[in-house]
């Protein structure tokens, strides 16, 4: 009798806090929409998504310019960062020597570890006075913020990718090599392809934390809410539109600010739901 | 007729436990040997040095010499590359390319360079015949190759082998898992096979190397223990062990 | 488990009674805040035992803060509108306004209308004004900082700050900006003008503290403490040391000008 009693406590106080973690997520949600959503409905859904003009002193709170900022920086995260990624993973898995391999992987490990906020400092240091002088533009651009993001998501997608090439059976490299392929070969026809699935989910987690990153690009953005012409423009996240303007916010501003929350939200519910589907596809 | 591998004095140390031990085999051109044994004989590691793909693997140490035609493939200005299209590989299990069966097979003579379409689909045709899959998908070749089953998979396998046009085929228990038929119908092309290629065949049983073989070499713990003809070593053994093993008495 | 709830409950409403605080409250701008910082420490020394507790948040925050009685005094570097004229206010020290390039740009002036037409973006090169070619950089503080506030009140005459203006959210972010970038143009607080960059005189008049007192520098925005009314006790102390001589006398030598009349309501 005492044994079962001790089970269901057990049992209960398990459920407890696996609820209460859950529901601290759901009160965050709640309470994110129910702060947002009000100036959703005052402003419209498509103006608020699909407007041009941030400028909450005159109640214009169109968030599309963000858009085009958080897509712009992460897609230039995104081209910087994964073929130099899925090249390292390669180099680890397929080229490196033990003693290299020992070094390079905690080293990444490292990478991973530093805050963004070191990132956005390093940076502001560096990548924007070199862009300044040898591209022009005021160096804080989407160029700043794509290198320095992909910086940052180069662990995520190098760890992860190597992974999944170390987990395929011996038989598809030997099967290529056997007949007569390069070591290159074999990698890019029967090792890449194969481990296509693990790798496109480690690229999707990549840009999720992409396009939620904050700290880094604050600084090196330039955060001018308008729509950039070229990628030496200053640009404007939806993360640092919330970073830079929360402070200061009262009333509709603020409310705007949660629902730009709110969208942020959803777009990285989607990437993380489609991370989710590829892996479970393969 | 002339040797077309001549094996000498090979002993194969892997992480220093030695895996083969001191070999000494010549195979004939235009013969099916099989290489015969229990688990762990070092049977896939001989077959993986004849086409060096033991080159892949670390903490390896390989004594004495290869020779393939009179020359040793370990010499420094062999391409291992050119020398894996010579000796081409079958494995245990079927290695598809992810690419159309067409594709499969086609892709070792498009790996030299550029090749017309009508000799390609030729040589294609060529292969799946010999391979005796050509009734089975002459009429849908660019459909992925995974989709074919495994015994059909593993037919393509040895067509695409076929296609590249070797001298040599090794075959490392490639029917294990296949259904009486596939396996039949390997086993039937083989002896078409051996009059253009030499067959290192490692049986996946006693009754198949007994069915198909010229010529067996048994070994046991990386020692060959006998070698000669099939009748003879099948039939009037000189070793006991050799005779325990083909009896069954052992595994 | 009831008993403790109750503990608890006694204990937290015990430590919610007035007297708890013993310092002063001061929240708002953080414009102002390092100079209330600054008056907060010599009041401190002068007094020892009086502790000023110097907050930022923004001069609306502070004010509200001040309202709602979360704060004794808020900070404000803009001037009061609507119902926070209302409330009572003291000018403590003006800060004048400074338009500031890098330190080899060309130009050394520029008349509002040419600062309008920069800050719209109806102007984008160099050349325009006179100067070399090039492309402006326009740099500007956030929307909410009293500022940027002032600077828009003064100068912009309803206009819209152009969205391809770079947004930087504190003085000296923007000062350092203007300082690495010969292209950029921006305005911060005239008394954090240092030598790593230049300040351009309006319609010929120079940003000088002199003449932001007499004021033929139009430029500059009040820095005022307002409570939810008349102050007194710990509080009334710390505002009247910040307006005697010595509190002035503290903010001329942090940069602040002296205010051309003192309000006091």
């Amino acid at each position: 009798m005492k044994n079962g009693f001790k089970d269901k406590l057990s049992e209960r106080v398990f459920l407890a806090l696996a609820l209460s973690s859950i529901s601290a997520i759901a009160l965050i949600t709640v309470f994110i929409v129910i702060q947002g959503a009000p100036i959703i409905g005052k402003v419209g859904l498509r103006d608020f998504i699909f407007g041009m003009t941030w400028a909450p002193s005159q109640g214009k709170f169109g968030i599309f310019p963000m858009i085009i900022g958080s897509l712009s920086v992460t897609l230039g995260a995104v081209v910087l960062g994964v073929p130099v990624g899925i090249c390292g993973a390669v180099f680890l898995a397929e080229f490196a020597p033990a003693a290299v391999r020992n070094l390079f992987r905690p080293a990444i490990q490292l990478l991973a570890g530093i805050p963004s906020v070191v990132y956005g400092f390093w940076g502001l240091i560096f990548i924007v006075p070199f862009i300044r002088d040898n591209l022009g533009g005021p160096g804080l651009s989407i160029l700043a913020g794509s290198i320095v993001l992909a910086i940052m998501i180069l662990p995520t997608i190098i760890t992860i990718s190597e992974v999944q090439i170390l987990a395929l059976p011996r038989q598809y490299k030997e099967g290529a090599l056997a007949l007569g392929m390069t070591h290159w070969q074999a990698i890019y026809s029967v090792q890449l392809p194969a481990a296509k699935s693990g790798i496109v989910a480690a690229v999707v987690l990549g840009i999720g934390r992409a396009m939620g990153e904050t700290m880094a690009v604050i600084m090196v953005l330039g955060n001018a809410p308008g729509i950039p012409t070229s990628i030496l423009d200053p640009v404007r996240t939806l993360t640092t539109n919330i970073g830079i303007e929360m402070g200061y916010a009262a009333g509709d501003h603020r409310q705007a600010l949660f629902a730009t929350g709110i969208v942020l939200f959803v777009i990285i519910m989607i990437l993380n739901i489609t991370a989710q589907f590829i892996t479970r596809k393969k | 007729m002339p040797d077309k591998f001549k094996i000498e004095k090979l002993s194969f140390y892997f992480k220093d436990k030695r895996v083969i031990n001191s070999l000494d085999l010549s195979i004939r051109a235009n013969e099916i040997l099989s290489v015969l044994g229990p688990a762990n004989s070092g049977i896939t590691t001989l077959l993986r040095t004849l086409n060096r793909l033991c080159d892949t693997d670390h903490d390896v140490r390989i004594e004495g010499d290869i020779l393939m035609d009179g020359k040793s493939i370990f010499a420094p200005d062999i391409s291992v590359t050119e020398l894996r299209r010579k000796v081409g590989m079958v494995f245990e299990v079927p290695t598809p390319l992810p690419l159309s069966i067409f594709d499969n097979i086609a892709y070792g003579l498009r790996v030299g360079g550029r090749i017309g379409k009508k000799e390609a689909a030729e040589r294609v045709e060529y292969a799946l015949r010999t391979a005796a899959l050509w009734d089975e998908v002459k009429d849908r070749q660019h459909i992925p190759a995974m989709s074919l089953s495994g015994g059909q998979q593993q037919r393509m396998c040895i067509a695409r082998v076929i296609a590249m046009d070797p001298q040599v085929i090794l075959i490392d228990r490639s029917c294990s898992g296949l259904d009486p038929i596939s396996t039949a119908k390997i086993e039937e092309s083989l002896s078409q096979l051996k009059e253009r290629f030499t067959i290192i065949l490692a049986p996946h049983n006693v009754q198949q190397a007994i069915r198909v073989s010229d010529r067996v070499a048994f070994m046991l713990m990386g020692s060959l223990v006998e070698e000669g003809t099939g009748e003879k070593v099948f039939g009037d053994p000189d070793d006991r062990r050799t005779s325990d093993y083909i009896t069954g008495r052992f595994g | 488990m009831k008993f403790i709830a109750i503990l608890l409950l006694a204990v937290l409403l015990c430590s919610c009674g007035p007297g708890t605080r013993s310092a002063v409250v001061v929240a708002g701008s953080t414009s102002v805040q390092p100079y209330a910082e600054v008056l907060a420490e010599e009041y401190a020394k002068r007094y020892p035992g009086r502790d000023v507790d110097i907050q930022g948040g923004g001069s609306s925050a502070g004010i509200r803060a001040a309202q709602s009685g979360t704060a004794d005094i808020g900070m404000s570097s803009r001037g009061l509108s609507g119902d926070e004229l209302q409330m009572w206010s003291a000018e403590i020290a003006r800060d004048g306004l400074a338009m500031i390039v890098h330190p080899n740009n060309a130009l050394d002036s520029l008349t509002p209308e040419e600062v309008r037409a920069v800050y719209t973006g109806r102007v984008t090169n160099w050349g325009e004004l006179g100067g070399p070619e090039g492309r402006i950089h326009v740099i500007t503080r956030e929307e909410g900082s009293g500022t940027r506030g002032a600077f828009e009140d003064m100068l912009m005459e309803g206009q819209m700050i152009t969205l391809k203006a770079i947004v930087q959210n504190t003085n000296g972010s923007v000062r350092q900006l203007v300082s690495n970038d010969a292209s950029s143009i921006g305005f911060i607080s005239l008394g954090l003008v240092d030598d790593t960059v230049k300040a351009l005189q309006l319609d010929g008049v120079e940003a000088t503290g002199e003449n932001v007192t007499n004021g033929s520098y139009m430029l500059f925005r009040p820095f005022i403490f307002v409570s939810e009314g008349e102050p007194d006790g710990s509080v009334m102390q710390f505002i009247e040391f910040t307006m005697s001589p010595e509190g002035q006398a503290i903010l001329a030598g942090e940069g602040l000008v002296s205010s051309g009349e003192v309000a006091r309501r």
